[in-house]
This record gives structure tokens, C-alpha cells and sequence, in this order.
């Protein structure tokens, strides 16, 4: 990275890199060895064309072997297992969060108006992991419960690992959600190292969820902003970020093109109308 | 992937990767369901090559579980990675079954983790490699490996299959392990030429 190339990236160069090549794509590397090689690529700016040459060949020998019929019932049991650990990921995250605590992960309108300035009725505020274990059928509910007094001695950091997966789990489904309308578009976002997610961009808004971004203090907000091919960034919407590092945003406004730029900063306080930069990150919306 | 922003009916028969890219997508938004599918059309496959590589029934279905689970914590994950769904899911069955297989070994080098016990959370994504032999079956590509120098397919299997390391292969035929290492180059090479010039149906009388 910067201006001076590295000519060992990761403690090798490409031509050692590429000795190791053929063992890599088999996975006949020591462990040793084959974290040198991922050091390497990931650090290398070249594009190694001889790895994928080597690595193209590998699904074929993957499909080479006898075919040998599995126990008829292993795909319901597999099936079973996921559900009972999606069970178990839903019920840690019930016990995360207290019924009445913060449930901004959960209200869809993020953009906030002010404490009281909204008239709606306050409904039910309940947890969604709560709300995801009623939909469940019940002998999953009955599984997660003993699962629980088990993982119970877990800890808090696994806890709070669990349920910062589960909130963004939760955030991409309502992009996946936005981005099945007509001609809406989705947009990755990405930056070398940071925080990443996915917006989905259609005529009637903007729906975005983004992990491992630093928590919001006071005031602060983090600001998403559309860019059209004229080059002038609109703000879409504010959202502030807790200790699990997700954000999520729900915005109802009129896009005109669907080709647009989402960009995300970090501004010191709500209602902001030309970013402040850096850019943290951003992503094109595409499409069909 | 841009196949995910798709409006319209996203799955088109002619492509079979584009119903996996749509499975992946509801996976990843928590639609549990749509691993049923992917285990339909792929679980025979993995389960035939957990068992070319543990050489044991009861192993090879813990492999095929731990896989298809992997498939589902890791379906955000796929989206933005290169590579078939098809040849991302059966590199993680094969990464797991190499990995029981070393456990069971007491010579491995394991992973660190306490006494060696497995970590539901270690289970790490390979790499997905572009398919060179995407549309041919498995008898034409057993055809193409059975046409290469046999010393090259021996180290191609005894990495790919047997789970050994390079200096495992070396070690076990008593050979230098530079000499291991051009045998694997040259065997991916021939096996590359020999699946994508003209297809492998020239070596059908072959035998």
C-alpha cells in the first residue's frame, strides 16, 4: 500500500507466491505456507492470471468422484440443524436485548424527527428477535429455550457477536426486500478495510443496512447521500450507530435515475447538506 | 453480483447458476428454506466427495452438514465473491472433508484451537475458482484425468483427495518436494488442456 511497492508482499514475491500456486488451489499447503500465500494476494497489487489458471482446473476434479447416494434423510436432518441454530441465534439475541430497550434496529422510519414531534402511536416495540421466535414453529421455540439455559454461560462478547449478526442479517433482508421492487437497483458498498453493505435504490427511496461501522457519540449521525450523474450529492437520510457497529436506514423519497451513487459520512450532528468528507463508503446502484 | 438486482422472474432454466444465485440471495435475507433447493441439486455431489475423501460413510455425512450450514452463514458473504455457486458450495464440502480428515490424523498439524476440539465458528470459505469444465459430465472429465502421466494424476490425488500436504506427498513417495511440486503444476496444467482443447472425446477409444 502507498507510494512504495512492497516487492514482497506478504513476505514473498510473485514468482515465490506462484511456486506455491498449485498447492494452494489443491489446499496441500502447510498451514504455515499457506498463510504466507493469502498474505500475499491480499497485500499484492499483480493479478496472479497463473492462480486462476490453476484454480479453474479444481471443480472438475471436485466432480470426478463416484457417485455415492447419501442416507435419504440427510437433507431433512441438515435442514433441521439450520433451523434449530437460527432458532438459537434468534433466542441469544432476545436475551441481549431487553423488551423495552433500544429498538432502533427494529423501528423502520430511522430517519428521525425529534423525540416527540411524530403523533403516530407507539406500537408495539417489541424485540424482532422475540417477534421472529413467535413466527417459529413451536418445537423450534421449545429447542431455542433449552438452548439458551446451555449458551447462557456463554458470555456477553458472544452474545453481542450474535446479535449484531442477527440485526444485520435482519437489515439485509429488508434490502433484498426493497431491491424485489420494479426497477429498483442494488448497490454494494465497500471501502479497502472498512465498514460494508448494501443499499437497494428504487423510484421511492432508499433502503441500506452497513456493518462494522464506529458507534455514533452525542450528536453525531452517520448521513447517506444519493449522487446522480450530475454530480451533486442529496441527503437521503441519517441514522446513528450503537456498540454492535450496524447501521440501518429506510428512507421514502423520489429517485429520479436508478443508476445512482450511494455514499455514506460521518457528520457531526442531523440535517447536514453537502457531506462532509471522507467519503466512508460508497457503491453504484446496478441492475437490469 | 449484479444477477441479484434482477427484476422480473429471476430464475431461467437455461441457467442453472442463475436459480443458485437467486437461492443464495434468500439465504442470505434468511429464507432457510431456499438451502433445501441447493441441497437437492447438490447434496449427492457433495456427499460423493466427502466420501471420496474421508472413506467414511458417518464422517462424510458430518462433512456434508457442516458444509451446507457453511453455505447458509456464509450466503452474505457469496454475493460479492467470484466463482459458481456450484464450484463456491463443493469447495467448502471439500475444505471440510480434508479438514476431518486431518483431525483423525495424529501426525497433523492442527488448527489452534483448545485441544484440538472444533470451533462451529472456524469454518472458514475457500476460494472460488472459475469452472474450466463447466459442462462436461463426470465421465468426461474422469476420461481427461485418466489420459495424463500417471505420476502427475498420483500427486493430483494424493493432494486433492487424500488430504496430504506437499511435503506430506514428497515425504510419502520419497521424492524432493520440488519434484511434488512440478508434478501437481504440470498434472493441473495437462488436466486443464486435456478438458478444454477440443474436450477429452478424442480419448474415447482409449481402454
Amino acid at each position: 500500500m502507498g507510494a512504495m511497492t512492497d516487492p514482497r508482499p506478504g513476505g514473498l514475491t510473485c514468482a515465490e507466491a506462484m511456486e506455491l500456486a498449485p498447492a494452494y488451489v489443491l489446499g496441500a499447503l502447510e498451514p504455515a505456507e499457506l498463510a504466507t500465500v493469502r498474505a500475499h494476494l491480499q497485500e499484492c497489487p499483480e493479478a496472479h492470471p497463473a492462480l486462476a489458471e490453476l484454480g479453474s482446473v479444481v471443480p472438475a476434479l471436485a466432480r470426478s468422484v463416484p457417485i455415492t447416494a447419501p442416507a435419504p434423510d440427510l437433507g431433512a436432518r441438515i435442514m433441521a440443524a439450520a433451523r434449530a441454530e437460527a432458532a438459537r441465534a434468534a433466542s441469544v439475541a432476545a436475551l441481549e436485548r431487553p423488551p423495552l430497550g433500544d429498538a432502533s434496529h427494529l423501528t423502520e422510519a430511522v430517519p428521525r424527527r425529534g423525540p416527540n414531534g411524530d403523533a403516530r402511536p407507539e406500537p408495539e416495540r417489541r424485540p424482532f428477535a422475540i417477534v421472529q421466535l413467535l413466527r417459529a414453529p413451536r418445537w423450534a421455540a421449545v429447542a431455542a429455550v433449552l438452548v439458551v439455559t446451555v449458551l447462557g454461560v456463554w458470555g456477553l462478547q458472544l452474545q453481542g457477536t450474535v446479535a449484531g449478526l442477527t440485526a444485520y442479517r435482519d437489515g439485509v433482508t429488508a434490502v433484498v426486500d426493497a431491491a424485489a421492487a420494479p426497477g429498483a437497483r442494488l448497490a454494494v458498498l465497500r471501502a479497502a478495510g472498512g465498514p460494508s453493505g448494501l443499499a437497494a435504490v428504487s423510484s421511492s427511496g432508499l433502503t441500506l443496512v452497513v456493518r462494522d461501522l464506529a458507534p455514533t457519540s452525542g450528536r453525531q449521525v452517520y448521513e447517506a447521500w444519493l449522487i446522480g450523474s450530475d454530480g451533486q450529492p442529496l441527503p437521503a437520510g441519517s441514522f446513528g450507530v450503537g456498540g454492535d457497529g450496524i447501521g440501518r436506514l429506510v428512507a421514502r423519497m423520489p429517485v429520479e435515475e436508478a443508476g445512482v451513487v450511494v455514499a455514506l459520512t460521518r457528520e457531526p450532528g442531523p440535517g447536514a447538506t453537502t457531506p462532509s468528507l471522507p467519503v466512508l463508503i460508497q457503491g453504484k446502484a446496478t441492475g437490469a | 453480483m449484479t444477477e441479484l438486482a434482477d427484476s422480473g422472474p429471476v430464475t431461467s432454466p437455461a441457467d442453472p447458476n442463475a436459480t443458485d444465485v437467486a437461492d443464495m440471495a434468500r439465504l442470505a435475507a434468511g429464507e432457510l428454506d431456499a438451502l433445501e433447493g441447493l441441497y437437492g441439486r447438490y447434496g449427492t455431489m457433495a456427499y460423493s466427495i466427502a466420501v471420496r475423501v474421508t472413506g467414511d460413510p458417518s464422517m462424510a455425512e458430518d462433512v456434508v452438514q457442516e458444509a451446507f450450514l457453511g453455505v447458509w452463514r456464509g450466503a452474505s458473504r457469496f454475493a460479492v465473491e467470484r466463482g459458481s455457486v456450484r464450484s463456491w458450495l463443493l469447495a467448502i464440502v471439500h475444505h471440510r472433508a480434508v479438514d476431518h480428515l486431518r483431525r483423525r490424523r495424529p501426525t497433523a498439524e492442527l488448527p489452534e484451537d483448545a485441544d484440538g476440539a472444533p470451533t462451529p465458528d472456524a469454518l472458514t470459505l475457500p476460494d472460488a475458482w472459475d469452472d474450466v469444465a463447466a459442462t462436461l459430465d463426470r465421465q468426461a472429465i474422469q476420461r481427461a484425468l485418466d489420459a495424463i502421466p500417471a505420476a502427475q494424476r498420483e500427486a493430483l490425488e494424493l493432494a486433492y483427495f487424500g488430504g496430504l500436504t506437499q511435503l506430506e506427498i514428497a515425504d510419502r513417495l520419497g521424492l524432493p518436494l520440488g519434484t511434488v511440486k512440478s508434478r501437481m503444476r504440470l498434472g493441473l496444467l495437462a488436466l486443464r488442456a486435456k478438458l478444454t482443447v477440443g474436450g477429452p472425446g478424442d480419448n474415447g477409444g482409449h481402454d
